[in-house]
């Protein structure tokens, strides 16, 4: 239904009829695939920070043509902001209207990205109203942009240059195809741990990944995402669901792993077959989710307790076992979702456990880094699924169409690109965050 | 044998055509001062040479029984080639009972060796030991069958013409007959109302008291009835060995009204099997009799059934 | 074990898995045997990471088989992940071809011939193969070999609307006519087994089954298939009352004296099993679990059709010769599976077993095999409960019992599967 209607917007005489309408024209976006160019045109790095020349020759490196200045009329693949070092408001002028001039000449599928630094209790007034005021910036540029392209923003702790190997795999993460659903959002990074890989279209080559709730939707898209990305990959879910897991696992030729992971020893059962049938655990994608949507009001015990059972309390119970376990370097991804930040008629029960994993993976952070590992999780917004195809028609279009900038649905496999990039050990330095992958929806923050 | 006259049949004769000439001589019966006040058997043997087994008839005789088609015959199907050398001397003028009707009561074998399907054989048939029966008359058609000579198959069959006496009415009181308790079944044959059709199409035995409600009435039966040699040979097939010698046996107690069920109790007793079979619906007794191997020849190899 | 067997290396059963069993009829009455055997297939590839992976050999089978699936077992292998390199053959031996499938394998890892298998097997009586009659077959066939128009003409001109019938096939038994419900009736009855004592091991059966699937012990044993997730045929509310109030269904004939109920036998059932076999080497390369050793097996035979013995007796005598070959006593096992066709063939085989005369004269023995803690039987349910698709018992068994052996740590385990034709395969299977 989506590619449809994205088709029909996007070509010929539909095309013209739907513009003339003032219909809603979500742009095909432009997504990974393996070996294509990082960007569809020339990158223009704005700003003069001290890193500016170190990032440069990096981007050099990943065979992007860089140009420092906003002259010419050709049009650019992507622009960087480089605003790691300004100290008060009045400096934004200068980049941002550079930046403003370049827009027009961005390409479909064309990317912003900003690099600054968060905004904290303990800086000076004006720097923290410049970096806090970039948040606004980022967030409103992404809101007028079209053609599919995006603005996001990557956040440097203090002392981690903008070449840290999380910075730079942020960066890539968001120049890339892989970040096509990924709009208005920031990426914090506050180590400088991590290694970049040697071969960006598989960062996770070598690695055993386990994901749960693999048999359809987005974990079997993470599934996939995983194996195209090089790692190992055991597909977890219900033994009812084995039938649909068996078919993801022979596609990924990977292992199925038949349990319900609400079982008080699911931890250990996935650990036991990680570890024995493949040596190692380096990944866990905490996916297997359920909704059972009722207002408030009509809402029974089973339907709250289950959610609340199998969407947060199976993953602190699993990591829990991950944690005795002590697997060095294991990261975890957990999925959370957008009702969990901005809410969701009907979805208390859901939100509460989404909300849950936000606050469960910033909790464990430091738990998970003392085993030089790391949790993060992803907050999708609205995923074409077989669980949103059960929202009714109207309310999903709605929901498609007009609450995210990028005007239309995300894919699974845009929240399994999110996840393939806290998965990395590139993404060592970004620990205990939530990513959202929601289009820049209209909803919460 | 010496003092019998042997008739030499030059051909096999026809079944349709004794059972017409049969029908005659049965008609005639009836009238006074027919058959029935015979009361001695001719001396006489029919005998009929290069009897050769009909290769088609013989694959049909197998399929029938449900039997494995080899190149041996089975010991039924020779009593079916050589029946109408045995019918020949039943229905000559000077036999003493009417054909028509007679009943089957029982069939003894020695079936001495394996026949070749390909064997050129010789049959000679008589009948002897016109004795009463309690019903009436009984007696026996004695076959040998040989192959260049020697004898490899030799079949004693008795008969029973019911209310007919040779001469006086019987002295022979009734026996009481030992009740019939029911084995355990260890085969059920589902036979279809067409069992004496296909029967008759294969071996040619078109007596109409197997072939059809209609003409089995026609002879005084409520229903056509299967053959008896159909169930000797259902009880053969399969049990049966292939490279030696056997006798077998069967008594028929009351006739298989078609379509019927017949459950089969077949129970091996180390150096015979006996068999018996019976009414599914009716529990009464049908038919039993027995298969025994014989010794085998020296060096033959064959391993028993059971050791 | 006898020294010639301990030379050779062990083969081992890394794991298996089938789908849940229908009842005929039911969830898979559109599946064919083709569907069910891959879906078995796709399920074990998954659990055990095989994609691409070229094995020794794939044997199973399918009792009941359309004679377009001539070469069954290695068209499913082309549906799979598995390499297409991998060899496959099709093995028939009525209810025990699954245990002579994973036996065969067993003895080519064990020679080294293969250092990996999958045996397995698969029935549908749902899309079972209908044949047309014989008449319209013997028509057909002249026809296909007449080469004038007269000689068509006459082979038409044979033809009779009574053939337009056609032939399903039975499960009743070429030789005598006789379900194989009816035969074992006339051996319940040859050994006094009693109604109650019937329906006590259903009950026993389905109470078994659904503990299993209550302690998840199916979770990597089974995978679902068109939208079942567990045996139709479990009846886990059962109760010995229902199962009192059933009419018999076999043995009719013996009147009051019929003891075989709808509840106390096996129904017709679909459903398919694989089990990955293969040499300890291979195991370990491919960092695969050994759940436990194939040590032996033993096929038998017995004239049921002249009355000698019961259709389904036939494990009896193979579990003499093996235990005898493997210098072990009948006590010991930790776990007995003896395969449910019907209630009255477990307690009619372990009556054998007890009973002096029948160990003597039947089975050459000095003492009878005696009886065994009957709470080591079918401790996870069987047939009764489970169903029985024909070939598809012995991957059943032997996955089950491989993984319960692996649970225990020790010990060891007797199989024993009856079949069609007065046939039985056993099987001794070692902890590991």
């Amino acid at each position: 239904m989506a590619d449809k209607y994205l088709e029909l917007v996007n070509s010929g005489f539909t095309k013209k009829l739907a513009k003339s309408l003032g219909a809603p024209r979500p742009a095909i976006l432009r997504r990974y695939a393996p070996g294509a160019p990082l960007l569809p045109g020339p990158l223009l790095l704005l700003g003069n920070s001290s890193a500016a020349q170190d990032l440069a020759d990096t981007l050099l490196g990943w065979g992007l043509d860089v140009r420092r200045h906003a002259s010419g009329e050709s049009r650019l693949g992507g622009i960087i902001l480089l605003l790691d070092e300004l100290a008060d408001p009045a400096e934004l002028s200068e980049p941002m209207l550079a930046a403003g001039a370049a827009l027009r000449r961005l390409a479909p599928g064309g990317r912003v990205v900003c690099l600054s630094r968060p905004a904290l209790e303990t800086d000076a007034p004006a720097v923290a109203a410049v970096r806090q005021g970039i948040d606004g910036t980022v967030r409103s540029m992404g809101r007028e942009m079209r053609g599919g392209a995006t603005a996001n923003g990557i956040v440097l702790a203090e002392g981690i240059p903008a070449t840290a190997p999380s910075a730079l795999a942020a960066l890539h993460f968001l120049l890339s195809g892989r970040s096509a659903y990924v709009d208005g959002q920031f990426i914090a990074v506050d180590s400088a741990d991590g290694t970049l890989p040697e071969d960006f279209d598989r960062p996770l080559a070598g690695k055993v990944a386990v994901v749960t709730g693999a048999a359809r939707g987005i974990g079997a898209a993470i599934a996939q995402t995983l194996h195209r990305d090089g790692a190992t990959v055991v597909v977890v879910d219900v033994p009812a669901a084995g039938d649909a897991l068996a078919r993801v696992a022979n596609r990924v030729s990977g292992t199925a792993l038949q349990l319900d992971v609400t079982r008080p020893d699911a931890g250990e059962k996935i650990i036991e077959h990680a570890v024995s049938r493949h040596g190692a655990l380096d990944i866990v994608i905490h996916n297997a989710g359920i909704t059972r949507d009722k207002l408030l009001a009509n809402m029974d015990a089973a339907r709250w307790d289950s959610v609340i059972a199998v969407n947060i309390s199976s993953q602190l119970a699993m990591n829990e076992a991950f944690l005795a376990a002590q697997l060095p370097g294991l990261r975890i991804v957990s999925l959370a979702s957008t009702s969990g930040i901005a809410g969701n008629r009907g979805q208390t029960n859901y939100a509460a456990s989404k909300g849950g994993v936000i606050g469960m993976v910033r909790a464990s952070a430091a738990a998970f880094a003392a085993n030089g590992g790391g949790i993060n999780a992803v907050a999708p917004g609205f995923i074409e699924t077989d669980m949103t195809a059960k929202i009714p028609l109207a309310t999903r279009a709605v929901a498609r169409m007009l609450m995210p900038s990028l005007m239309q649905g995300g894919l699974p496999l845009d929240v399994a690109e999110a996840i393939g990039l806290l998965a990395s050990d590139a993404a060592a330095g970004i620990n205990g965050r939530t990513l959202r992958v929601c289009g820049q929806s209209l909803v919460g923050a | 044998m010496s003092a019998r006259e042997r008739v030499v049949l030059d051909a096999v004769p026809s079944l349709g055509a004794l059972y017409a000439k049969a029908a005659g001589s049965r008609l005639r019966a009836l009238l006074p001062g027919g058959k029935a006040a015979g009361g001695t058997l001719p001396e006489v043997e029919h005998h009929l040479e290069a009897l050769v087994a009909d290769p088609a008839r013989l694959v049909a005789y197998q399929r029938l029984m449900g039997d494995t088609v080899r190149d041996t015959l089975p010991s039924v199907f020779v009593h079916g080639m050589v029946f109408p050398v045995a019918m020949s001397v039943m229905v000559r003028e000077d036999f003493p009972l009417p054909l028509l009707g007679m009943v089957h009561l029982a069939n003894q074998v020695d079936h001495l060796r394996p026949i070749s399907s390909t064997a050129t054989l010789s049959a000679t048939a008589r009948a002897a030991d016109l004795r009463g029966h309690r019903a009436g008359t009984q007696l026996d058609v004695l076959v040998e069958v040989a192959e260049g000579g020697e004898p490899v198959w030799r079949g004693v069959s008795t008969y029973l013409a019911r209310g007919v006496w040779p001469g006086s009415r019987p002295g022979a009181p009734a026996e009481a007959r030992a009740p019939f308790t029911i084995p355990g079944r260890t085969a059920s044959w589902k036979l279809a109302a067409d069992t004496g059709r296909a029967y008759a199409a294969v071996l040619g035995d078109y007596n109409p008291i197997h072939l059809s409600a209609a003409s089995a009435r026609a002879l005084g039966m409520k229903r056509a009835i299967a053959h008896g040699m159909y169930l000797a040979g259902r009880a053969l097939a399969g049990s049966t060995p292939h490279d030696t010698g056997y006798k077998w046996g069967i008594e028929f107690a009351t006739p298989v009204f078609l379509p019927s069920t017949v459950d089969v109790a077949f129970t091996d007793r180390g150096d015979h099997t006996v068999f018996s079979g019976w009414g599914a619906r009716s529990g009464k007794p049908h038919f039993s009799g027995s298969i025994t191997t014989m010794a085998q020849a020296p060096g033959s190899g064959r391993q028993s059934r059971r050791p | 074990m006898s020294d010639q067997t301990q030379a050779i290396r062990p083969a081992v059963i890394i794991g298996g898995n089938r789908i849940p069993f229908a009842r005929s009829n039911g969830a898979y009455s559109k599946a064919s045997n083709q569907d069910m055997l891959t879906a078995a297939l796709d399920g074990l590839i998954a659990r055990f990471g095989l994609q691409g992976q070229r094995l020794g050999a794939v044997a199973a089978g399918a009792v009941l088989k359309h004679s377009k699936d001539f070469n069954l077992v290695r068209e499913c292998v082309l549906g799979t992940s598995l390499s297409a390199q991998t060899p496959a053959y099709d093995v028939q031996m009525a209810c025990a071809t699954g245990m002579e499938a994973i036996g065969s394998l067993a003895n080519k890892i064990k020679l080294g011939q293969i250092d990996s298998g999958i045996g397995g097997g698969v029935d549908t009586t749902s899309d079972a193969p209908i044949a047309v009659s014989e008449g319209l077959r013997a028509v057909l066939m002249d026809l296909s070999r007449a080469r004038t128009t007269g000689a068509k003409l006459k082979a038409v001109s044979r033809f009779r609307p009574r053939d337009l019938a056609p032939n399903a096939p039975g499960t009743g038994e070429p030789r005598t006519g006789l379900s194989m419900g009816d035969h074992q009736a006339i051996t319940t009855k040859a050994w006094n087994i009693s109604r109650a004592a019937q329906d006590e091991l259903a009950l026993a059966s389905h109470k078994n089954l659904a503990a299993a699937y209550e302690r998840n012990f199916f979770d990597d044993l089974i995978t679902p298939f068109a939208g079942v997730s567990k045996d139709t045929n479990m009846r886990a509310d059962s109760t010995l009352e229902k199962l009192a109030s059933l009419k018999p269904a076999f043995g009719k004939n013996l009147g009051a004296e019929a003891t075989m109920t709808a509840g106390n036998s096996t129904p017709l059932t679909d459903g398919a099993s694989a089990v990955l076999l293969g040499s300890e080497d291979y195991a370990r390369e491919h960092d695969l679990p050994m759940l436990a050793n194939f040590v032996d097996f033993e096929a038998a035979a017995v004239d049921f059709v002249h009355g000698a013995e019961g259709l389904l007796m036939a494990p009896t005598y193979a579990v003499a010769r093996i235990l005898e070959r493997n210098n072990l006593s009948l006590q010991d096992f930790d776990f007995y599976e003896i395969h449910e066709a019907f209630a009255g063939t477990v307690l009619a085989t372990l009556a054998a077993w007890e009973d002096a005369e029948f160990c003597k004269n039947k089975l050459g023995l000095q003492a009878p095999l005696g009886a065994i803690d009957r709470s080591r039987l079918n401790v996870n349910g069987s047939s009764l409960a489970a169903g029985h698709p024909f070939a598809a018992t012995g991957g059943r068994i032997v996955a089950s019992l491989a993984k319960m052996l692996h649970e225990k740590g020790s010990g060891r385990g007797l199989v024993s599967v009856c079949a069609a034709g007065g046939q039985g395969v056993v099987a001794i299977l070692e902890a590991r």
